[in-house]
């Protein structure tokens, strides 16, 4: 629930959270100061048990690391300083959205959210404008809720819906493909009948599926399917309860 | 990128400080001038943290040819990214750290595969052997505080703190390995932290 997202702020920290998480939390951040600031110690604070795991790495690491330095080109200051603590709204649900975006485009399904994957051309070219509004307006939403659990076989699916705008984000982010050849497949289960949400191609494991119409459906959920998908789920690995 | 033998190595373990001779300022006024395209200062900055940001990372992925490749890309960010980081937004320590944790855990959720993982402890355990001379000596300072902090918390805030930072749980995947609610898995991380924020006298940025 919206109401005790805050209650992430550890893992958070800890980065013990996947990528809708953190796309939901830093949102919180953006509207709550003294959240921030307890974000920010905390992290402070993570960041010290580095000096818990010292161990000198191989001499020949500085010569590697200072010859690719020497090739590599600098990034310039953003140009909009953002103030003590404070980020834009704007700036954090595009960066959210942009994550979220990437994670379905991309072969792998965990990014570090201001990495510079997410600004990859080739990513920001895969990804539909207008889905990406819509997948910022849901995160957005005043009453988003986020639900998750893992699969069976590894890996997580991941909700976030709003009622007032009666849609939601699904992020699938299975560890692997499905095995021997089969795909996966998203669900919905409306008044007891499962309704498919969408096919993966063969051999991908990660999706971003806006589903419409949340407020009848009761769960989300994943299966395993032959190529090409199933009128009815045979093998569901997920199901997430939709309240 | 040949081994420059250990003359090398006794050259750039002088400089490493302990904790008490390094404020954290010096790691904020160097990342400062690398921003400003300071190659030499990048190499202070490198002298200073890799050893941290090293160990951290081969710790996280059990993988000491990984952890070196992938501690490689990550101060290679650092200096791409010098120019963004924003003292009022917090430490040159807790950005660094942020990009390398994160990167290491993108990696380790990437490939995680028990048989892989396996393979990979095992390999762990071939330490190149200048390493636990070397880590013994440096290292002792740094760790004793964090040691120190760590045995006080409870053990329970003690085993989702090190099993999300240092192995790169989720809060879901300590839920399960530690058969904890998973309510309370994010209330220990989150007072587990706290406690290790009094104990380490760390404070919000000025």
């Amino acid at each position: 629930m919206i109401a005790d997202i805050h209650s992430l702020v550890g893992a958070y920290a800890l980065d013990a959270v996947d990528d809708l998480e953190r796309a939901a939390f830093e949102r919180h951040l953006a509207e709550c100061e003294s959240c921030r600031a307890e974000a920010a110690e905390l992290r402070e604070t993570a960041a010290r048990l580095a000096d818990g795991a010292w161990s000198v790495p191989p001499p020949r690491l500085r010569d590697a690391v200072l010859a690719e330095m020497a090739e590599t080109r600098q990034l310039p200051p953003e140009t909009v300083r953002t103030p003590r603590l404070r980020r834009s709204r704007r700036f954090l649900l595009t960066a959210a959205a942009a994550v979220v975006v990437a994670a379905a485009g991309a072969g792998t399904a965990v990014h570090v959210i201001d990495d510079q994957r997410v600004r990859d051309q080739e990513v920001a070219a895969r990804a539909a404008s207008d889905r990406e509004a819509q997948v910022r307006a849901i995160l957005a939403a005043p009453d988003v809720v986020l639900r998750g659990q893992e699969l069976r076989d590894g890996g997580r699916v991941t909700v976030a819906y709003s009622r007032a705008r009666d849609t939601g984000v699904v992020l699938l982010a299975a560890g692997a493909p499905a095995r021997s050849g089969q795909v996966y497949q998203l669900w919905t289960v409306r008044s007891e009948v499962p309704v498919s949400e969408g096919v993966l191609a063969a051999g991908e494991y990660s999706a971003v599926r806006i589903v419409r119409g949340m407020s009848s459906a009761s769960v989300v959920g994943v299966s395993v399917e032959p190529p090409g998908g199933s009128a009815r789920p045979t093998d569901m690995v997920a199901g997430v309860k939709i309240v | 990128m040949a081994e420059s033998g250990t003359s090398r190595r006794a050259d750039h373990l002088v400089p490493v400080p302990g904790p008490d001779a390094e404020p954290p300022a010096v790691a904020d006024e160097l990342l400062r001038a690398v921003g400003r395209g300071d190659e030499q200062a990048f190499g202070r900055l490198y002298d200073l943290l890799a050893p941290r940001v090293y160990g951290l990372i081969r710790r996280v992925l059990r993988d000491p040819a990984l952890a070196e490749e992938v501690t490689q890309e990550v101060l290679v960010e650092v200096w791409r990214r010098a120019a963004r980081f924003d003292p009022a937004q917090g430490s040159a320590n807790a950005w660094v750290f942020t990009i390398a944790h994160r990167r290491a855990v993108d990696r380790v959720r990437a490939e995680q595969k028990a048989a892989d993982r396996t393979v990979r402890a095992g390999a762990a355990a071939l330490d190149s052997p200048y390493d636990s001379v070397a880590d013994e000596v440096s290292g002792r300072l740094e760790r004793r505080q964090v040691r120190h902090c760590l045995d006080a918390l409870t053990g329970l805030q003690r085993e989702v703190v090190t099993l999300a930072y240092y192995q790169g749980h989720s809060y879901p995947q300590v839920a399960e390995l530690l058969k904890t609610p998973l309510g309370t898995v994010k209330t220990r991380m989150r007072d587990g932290l706290i406690r290790l924020r009094d104990c380490l006298g760390v404070e919000a940025t000025a």
